[in-house]
């Protein structure tokens, strides 16, 4: 058993000094603008819905559920979000995939969360990504607003999305 | 002996699995708004940098920048790089909006020598906030804002008037 301990402890700590080695050589690659290849994009966004469906509240959505609620949601999204995410009707954005993992196209893909972990994430970002906390930026019923509007993606009613585009916030 | 290979080999098995299981079962902080640990930070800085020096190892120092070049390299910082990484002139303040927080150029400057900025604002930097931007810029560009970065904690006064005049508004 001593021996077993032995080893086990001498095979811990050749794991954390090679791994410390192998960054500290500079043989990870940092590079942003290339594609996640796809079991590491697996693996990052497995752990990044498991933490989020672990930590985010399961809170109710203060605001009515109307088309109001949506449009407020819309325009503040086509004011903040499009540059990365991608604005709806239109094509990817360029920009979302120069990051690393890259920005989800909510218009085209939607998103799994529910409207309390959207609400969450934006608030508090997503640490190791571009998506900076908006928590700084956006009082609590605009980001609820928000998350009623990209938990709907892509079925969000023509309505809305024709009144965003049309009467866009300055 | 055996026993002590044994120990050794199942440590190499377990502890990867155990790590890869706390982070697929969402045990990991993953909140944006926070600031990262002293010894994260010390781990991850140092591999980024290594990796920096080794891959932007190759690009040859471009001939020394001209004026013209460092004040264009400007106008684009000021375009597209001080949201996140801080006024040109402004005041000093950190933004932990971001994790890990973008460095405040104008304030603390850069290690980074000319080729590796240019590879930096090439490339990107994984797992941050920072986009890689080749696709974006020209190379002129992208040696200009390198030349720029090189000295931005270090410019006079009337450089910066020249990059970003004060009557044109308060922000561009």
């Amino acid at each position: 058993m001593k021996n077993f301990i032995a080893g086990f402890v001498a095979g811990t700590l050749v794991l954390i000094f090679s791994t410390l080695i192998y960054l500290r050589l500079g043989l990870v690659d940092v590079r942003s603008g290339v594609p996640v290849p796809y079991w590491t994009a697996r693996f990052l966004y497995t752990c990044t819905h498991a933490s989020v469906a672990r930590n985010a509240p399961k809170l109710q959505n203060p605001l009515p559920e109307n088309d109001e609620t949506l449009i407020a949601g819309g325009k503040l999204y086509l004011n903040d979000c499009v540059g990365c995410h991608g604005e709806p009707g239109k094509a990817p954005s360029d920009f979302g995939a120069t990051f690393y993992p890259p920005a989800p196209q909510f218009p085209r893909v939607g998103t799994k969360y529910t409207e309390a972990q959207v609400f969450w994430a934006a608030k508090h970002g997503i640490r190791r990504t571009g998506m900076a906390a908006q928590g700084s930026s956006y009082s609590g019923p605009k980001l609820w607003s928000l998350a009623a509007f990209i938990s709907r993606f892509p079925n969000l009613p023509p309505k809305v999305l024709e009144e965003i585009q049309q009467n866009p916030a300055k | 002996m055996k026993k002590l290979a044994l120990g050794f080999v199942t440590a190499i098995i377990v502890l990867p699995i155990g790590c890869m299981a706390y982070f697929v079962l969402g045990f990991s902080e993953i909140r944006a708004d926070a600031k990262p640990s002293t010894l994260e930070t010390a781990i991850l800085q140092s591999a980024v940098r290594a990796s920096i020096r080794r891959s932007a190892a190759g690009i040859l120092n471009p001939p020394p920048a001209s004026d013209d070049a460092v004040i264009a390299g400007g106008k684009l910082y000021v375009l597209g790089c001080q949201g996140c990484h801080g006024d040109l002139g402004g005041a000093y303040q950190e933004n932990y909006d971001l994790y890990p927080a973008p460095p405040q150029l104008p304030h603390f400057g850069t290690q980074y020598s000319e080729p590796e900025l240019y590879w930096i604002v090439k490339n990107g930097v994984r797992m941050t906030g920072m986009s890689a931007y080749g696709p974006f810029y020209s190379e002129k560009e992208l040696w200009a804002l390198a030349a720029f970065l090189r000295r931005i904690d270090k410019l006079p006064p009337e450089m910066i008037e020249k990059i970003r005049p004060k009557k044109a508004g308060k922000n561009t």
